[in-house]
């Protein structure tokens, strides 16, 4: 196993930026995944770690290695891709032996490592089969078979689990999480679906646009958002941002809505709004942090519900605030109307404010 | 009431008479086809089996009173001059085709590839400029290659046909092959060159033989083409030695009194490579032709 370092990593398509100055540290036996919308340069970071594209400009290092001239095969990687790219016309033996024979291993030590693979991956009664007679869940495992056999450095996976229906997709989550747990693999990830790596990465690097936009552990990505693009894009439902304006009134910081309402501020917000270049800010609260409140309280705001989405074991209910929607969950056991008049009441240690231009999210200090 | 009932009563088989009468004239039309294709292939074997004399009877024989296979033994003699000449064309024809068809493949393989894999300035253009050969009938190039090949020194040489079959069969090869290997994954090849292979391995190893069926068709039809080519070897050859078959044939049996019966076995013993080809190779052909017709 091994780090992989990229050095203000560039990739450019004539004028296009695909990947732009991405500069990440994966230690090793870390899984990170690469997460964003489609588009955000995710892939092509990771193809250009596996040597499929070429480098434009920077410098990607793994173990001591600087690899930016090295072929694929030299990099000891390893692949998992979407379409799970088994050779059609080999047995599952010989799709698993196929990466052991490239690199010359003798003949019976393959067997035993094929096998070997085979048995941790419970397919030994599927050696002879060819890859059109496996299920999906089947050639999924196959392909992360033909990765493991050979024990690289680092393991490259592109988007695994989209090609497989709902509840086959959270059962192979966890076996690749405990595939990684049990071999300590370094693992670089790349998913559109933010799901997939708030549950299974280390680390998670956010990109949009060819930027990197956040990279740290999921629970601070949850928890501090660095812009409005992480703070809508990580989290389910997303979360609410809410555009206001933000004024004082009697000596004290307020937020104030296209409705009219205005919103009190705990010290620690104040501050945060005090030092932001601009008048325009935008709320952000999750689903778990608003409180909704049949009638008013004090520090809450007034709101129509708009849509009742029960779910079971939770309700989530739409309102329509400053332009925005607002999404609120509560129990299954308060009865909300279309159109009832509720009122909010935000966590203030929970929210989130953001500059309105810059979309940053704000500081206190 | 009672009419509604009578029409919805009624429907169904009337709609099923109208599916039987199209399926019969179907049946009647495919039947037609096969016979126009076939009787006069039918025709060619029986007289190719009949005496010289029994060849020119009015009314016909449609079956030779006294079947013979003295026209083949003749052919396929080597000791007499017929069969002489006939063998050796055979051979010339044999070899001119099997020589276009692996220059053809050999070319059109890596062709079609990069057309498929590689992005480069003026592709799409060279794509097209392939098929340019392809708008124009044959005959038209007649003139201009024969002075091009006089010009070179290739006139009176087989090498003058295979170039002359390679231009004529590439293009559709390139083309056939480029969709083959358009369907076929660039993952498949990136997961090979990752595994270990290098780029060429990865082509060889796993491309090539995903894309066998579309290599066999392409083959086919270079053969076929250059096999049965007539007005190409008939302008580019003039002595007796290098004539292919379909000029060779022509020839030998019109020079003194046509031998109907010894024209009719030639021409069956020149269709026999083809078919044979054909018959042995034909789901590919077909597999190649219809793939990428739908998703697997």
């Amino acid at each position: 196993m091994a780090h992989v370092v990229l050095n203000d990593l560039v990739k450019t398509y004539g004028a296009f930026k695909a990947v732009n100055n991405v500069s990440l540290t994966i230690n090793d036996g870390e899984f990170v995944a690469l997460v964003g919308p489609s588009g955000c340069g995710k892939t092509t970071t990771l193809n250009l770690v596996a040597g499929l594209t070429s480098v434009s400009s920077g410098e990607i290092v793994i173990g001591d290695r600087v690899v930016n001239d090295l072929d694929p095969k030299d990099r000891d990687i390893a692949m998992v891709f979407q379409n799970y790219a088994l050779y059609p016309q080999k047995s599952v033996y010989k799709n698993l032996a196929f990466p052991l024979q490239m690199r010359k291993l003798p003949s019976d030590e393959i067997d035993k490592k094929v096998r070997e693979a085979a048995r941790v991956l419970d397919m030994t009664q599927l050696l002879e089969r060819k890859p059109r007679e496996l299920s999906g869940g089947q050639q999924q495992r196959v392909a992360l078979g033909r990765a493991l056999v050979r024990d690289p450095a680092v393991f490259l996976m592109d988007e695994p689990l989209s090609n497989l229906d709902a509840k086959l997709r959270v059962q192979m989550r966890s076996e690749i999480k405990r595939f990684h747990q049990d071999l300590k693999a370094t693992i670089i990830y790349v998913t559109h679906d933010q799901l997939e790596a708030v549950t299974m990465a280390d680390r998670m690097a956010v990109m949009s646009g060819g930027y990197l936009q956040q990279y740290d552990t999921p629970a601070q990505v949850f928890a501090h958002p660095v812009n409005m693009f992480v703070a809508s894009f990580i989290g389910s439902p997303a979360m609410s941002l809410v555009p206001v304006e933000a004024s004082t009134e009697e000596g004290a910081p307020v937020l104030i809505g296209a409705e009219g309402w205005r919103l009190q501020l705990s010290p620690h917000n104040a501050q945060k709004v005090a030092k932001a270049k601009t008048k325009k800010v935008v709320l952000g609260a999750r689903h778990s942090t608003i409180k909704l409140h049949k009638s008013a309280v004090p520090g809450s705001i007034p709101a129509r519900a708009y849509t009742v989405e029960p779910t079971g074991d939770i309700t989530f209910v739409q309102a329509f605030l400053s332009g925005a929607i607002v999404n609120v969950s509560v129990p299954p056991t308060v009865a909300v109307a279309p159109d009832e008049q509720i009122w909010l009441e935000f966590d203030q240690d929970r929210m989130h404010l953001f500059d309105g231009e810059t979309e940053m999210a704000l500081q206190a200090s | 009431m009672t009419a509604m009932t009578d029409t919805v009563a009624r429907r169904p088989s009337s709609r099923r008479r109208q599916i039987d009468g199209w399926r019969w004239s179907g049946r009647i039309f495919l039947v037609f086809m096969l016979l126009y294709t076939a009787l006069p292939m039918v025709w060619m074997l029986i007289t190719s089996i009949k005496s010289g004399f029994a060849a020119m009877q009015f009314p016909p024989q449609w079956w030779p009173d006294q079947p013979t296979l003295a026209s083949y033994e003749k052919l396929l003699d080597p000791q007499n001059s017929v069969g002489q000449d006939f063998l050796h064309f055979f051979w010339n024809s044999l070899f001119v085709s099997t020589t276009t068809t692996i220059l053809s493949v050999i070319v059109a393989v890596p062709a079609a590839y990069a057309f498929s894999r590689f992005t480069f300035p003026g592709r799409n253009f060279l794509f097209f400029a392939v098929l340019l050969r392809n708008m124009f009938p044959a005959v038209i190039f007649l003139v201009p290659l024969f002075i091009l090949m006089r010009a070179i020194g290739l006139v009176n040489t087989h090498g003058s046909l295979v170039l002359t079959y390679l231009t004529f069969g590439l293009p559709l090869a390139i083309w056939l092959l480029k969709g083959f290997y358009d369907n076929i994954p660039v993952q498949l090849e990136q997961a090979a060159r990752i595994d270990g292979a290098t780029r060429f391995q990865a082509f060889v190893l796993i491309v090539m033989p995903l894309s066998t069926p579309g290599i066999i068709a392409t083959a086919i039809y270079s053969f076929i083409g250059a096999w049965n080519e007539y007005i190409y070897a008939y302008t580019f050859l003039s002595k007796n030695e290098q004539l292919t078959l379909p000029v060779g044939i022509q020839r030998f049996f019109s020079e003194n009194t046509t031998d109907f019966p010894g024209l009719m076995a030639a021409s069956f013993m020149m269709s026999v490579p083809v078919v044979v080809l054909f018959l042995l190779l034909q789901r590919y052909f077909v597999r190649a032709l219809t793939e990428g017709a739908v998703k697997h």
